[in-house]
């Protein structure tokens, strides 16, 4: 029956306690600091800097207070994948990517230049690094503080028209209906079951796959769609009008302390961008 | 009711159920839809395509954005790991769809759904292939087989789910039935 238990699988909204800085930082300050953080790892093409990005990675790991293993669980199922990837970029980028890079392998139409085995470790190594960065913040931060953090962000950004209530609340309804939707999409499989539908099968039968879901997909948008009309009404009755005007239960107070850490974050970001590392 | 950011209460809750929809079918993995290349083929943008046509390139614009939020921070691929491959390209699923739809509603109901559905798609396999050669992630030919054996499929799966979920919806729906206060 462990076919029919689709809420085991959602991680969303998983948080683990241990109470580090990391988890107590003010969530605006760790968003801007994720953020810039993200962007040093997406921009930086060589080896001597990715060496520096991972090392910092398990800094923060460690800051966190994250078992390794846990911040990591995501690269076991992606083992293949990377494999595929780099076998891939050996076998086909060949003379393309940077020409005047030295050959390094030549065997039949086979060629690899050094910058192709570069450009393989960069992406293994970004990957890793992402993986660590991602799983310290959403392992570090409840999803109240995540859309407290996004709302008071985009406050100045208001006079452009930028909701940032609105989409606050957005975000705080989807992460509350996954639940919901994976209650119902459980009973619809399971009705579907028990009139002898199957669901699954291997890879060679996918068309049969796409159309053993259909019955599953369309009365699961149509039951959100549902439910999102009953609270359209339920909100108007209420007479909700948006983010103007409106105060909040919790109100974040950070001191200038909170903003040390995008700070270094920020000159992180810029010495990663501007020092010739090697590789 | 309109409020002060644009965004009516309809906007924003029709945005959220679809965009929980985005996520539930990532979570579950009942979205990827394994086929004999070894890639799996997508449906996950599919709420996007919907929220798109039903209510505007706005909440297809926010749908399609939560979708690649989400699916960079749970993302088990290296590819999608890259904020620039998983979030930029899904921001314009649901816009052009809503164009799309918009300007070929007069044409008829299922034609205006059908090339949504096909724009949606093919917007967003034509942009993360194409970030992912840009980024160096693909060499382009690779990028090129992977758009046809893949794309196609999930094109026919869109229109396939969006056709079904839309008629159906809007049979029942009709604009004065619809909650406002």
């Amino acid at each position: 029956m462990s076919e029919f238990e689709l809420l085991r699988n959602i991680t969303i909204g998983q948080y683990l306690p241990t109470g580090s800085y990391l988890h107590r930082m003010d969530p605006r300050a760790k968003i801007v600091a994720t953020l810039l953080l993200v962007g040093a790892v997406s921009f930086t093409p060589t080896l001597g800097g990715n060496a520096v990005l991972l090392a910092a990675c398990l800094l923060i790991v460690a800051l966190g207070r994250i078992p390794l293993g846990y911040a990591l669980r995501g690269i076991l199922p992606a083992i293949p994948v990377l494999v595929l990837l780099a076998v891939m970029q050996l076998l086909f980028f060949g003379r393309a990517y940077d020409p005047s890079s030295p050959v390094v392998f030549h065997w039949g139409w086979i060629v690899v230049t050094a910058a192709v085995v570069r450009l393989v470790l960069v992406s293994a190594a970004r990957f890793v690094e992402l993986l660590m960065v991602t799983s310290v913040f959403t392992l570090s931060t409840r999803t109240t503080e995540l859309t407290h953090g996004i709302e008071n962000l985009l406050r100045p950004f208001r006079r452009f028209r930028v909701p940032g209530h609105e989409l606050a609340l957005i975000v705080t309804i989807a992460i509350r209906f996954v639940p919901t939707l994976a209650l119902e999409a459980e009973r619809l499989m399971k009705a579907q079951a028990s009139r002898g539908g199957r669901i699954g099968g291997g890879r060679w039968q996918f068309v049969e796959r796409t159309r053993q879901l259909l019955p599953i997909l369309v009365p699961l948008f149509t039951f959100a769609l549902r439910r999102g009309e009953e609270l359209i009404v339920a909100m108007e009755a209420r007479a909700y009008t948006g983010g103007a005007g409106r105060t909040a239960y919790t109100v974040l107070e950070g001191g200038p302390a909170d903003w040390l850490v995008p700070a270094a974050a920020l000159a992180f970001l810029v010495a990663m961008l501007r020092l010739p590392f090697p590789g | 009711m309109q409020s002060q950011g644009g965004l009516s209460t309809r906007g924003i809750v029709i945005s959220a159920v679809l965009a929980a929809i985005a996520i539930f079918l990532g979570a579950t993995r009942l979205g990827f839809i394994p086929t004999p290349t070894g890639i799996n083929a997508t449906i996950m943008h599919v709420p996007a395509i919907i929220g798109g046509i039903l209510e505007g390139s706005v909440v297809g614009a926010i749908i399609g954005t939560i979708f690649g939020l989400y699916s960079f921070f749970y993302a088990t691929t290296p590819m999608f790991k890259d904020p620039i491959i998983a979030i930029v390209p899904r921001i314009f699923i649901g816009i052009f769809a809503a164009w799309t739809y918009a300007g070929l509603r007069r044409s008829g109901e299922v034609t205006a759904i059908t090339a949504a559905a096909i724009v949606g798609t093919a917007t967003n396999t034509v942009l993360v292939l194409g970030f992912g050669v840009m980024r160096h992630y693909l060499p382009a030919k690779v990028a090129l087989t992977v758009g046809v054996t893949h794309g196609i499929p999930e094109i026919v799966v869109a229109v396939i789910i969006s056709l079904a979920v839309l008629l159906g919806w809007k049979r029942v729906q009709r604009p004065e039935a619809r909650a406002r206060v």
